[in-house]
């Protein structure tokens, strides 16, 4: 059960690629622009989960769903998948939804 | 009681000066319907994830108010990511 969150979350993140994919989207279509904006996106979440953490916003809680694993203190390794879904996600719809 | 919510402001607010000073043509069609998705999504996410304790909060530094279980707080990444993605994906797009 600790996977569940990770899973969860790769599941979603595999959703996008194969829409991604399957329409030429954004990696599929550009995939040195999509790297630049999603790596940008992921940087600024990032940041913005650094500077909350230590303004002791938020926390880690402990969980069966989650793996322990912490990539910093109170940033879990399910939270870098979550902010590149994060990312990936709107592009992924916003080039669906465009008017193609 | 408002640390987080002011934390969110600052950023958004940063965040979109940009597109102000360097606008760039977007498909609103398409931020709307992306907007639309994404906010459902982190309503009914937000929540599980709260509701299974894999995240949590200092009380003190939120405000109190909450969409399901989601604090209004959370939902600055969301707007962020529905607006700003699609800011960067056409600014990235010009020659």
């Amino acid at each position: 059960m600790h996977v569940l969150y990770l899973t969860v979350i790769c599941v979603g993140i595999l959703g996008m690629g194969i829409i991604d994919w399957r329409y030429k989207l954004a990696l599929f279509y550009n995939k040195r622009r999509t790297i630049l904006v999603v790596g940008i996106m992921m940087a600024i979440f990032l940041a913005w989960d650094i500077i909350g953490i230590s303004l002791g916003i938020f926390f880690s809680g402990s969980s069966p769903y989650t793996t322990g694993i912490m990539v910093a203190p109170e940033l879990p390794i399910e939270e870098i998948f979550f902010l590149l879904l994060l990312s990936y996600m709107p592009l992924v719809l916003y080039r669906k939804f465009s008017v193609k | 009681m408002t640390m987080y919510v002011l934390l969110n402001l600052a950023v958004l607010a940063m965040l979109l000066i940009l597109p102000v000073l360097m606008p760039v043509r977007l498909n609103w069609r398409g931020v709307w319907i992306t907007f639309a998705i994404m906010l459902v999504a982190t309503i009914v996410f937000d929540s599980l994830i709260i509701a299974s304790k894999i995240v949590a909060y200092d009380m003190d530094l939120i405000l109190g108010l909450y969409i399901g279980k989601a604090p209004i707080e959370d939902f600055a990444y969301m707007i962020a990511a529905a607006l700003f993605v699609p800011y960067l994906w056409e600014r990235f797009g010009k020659k």
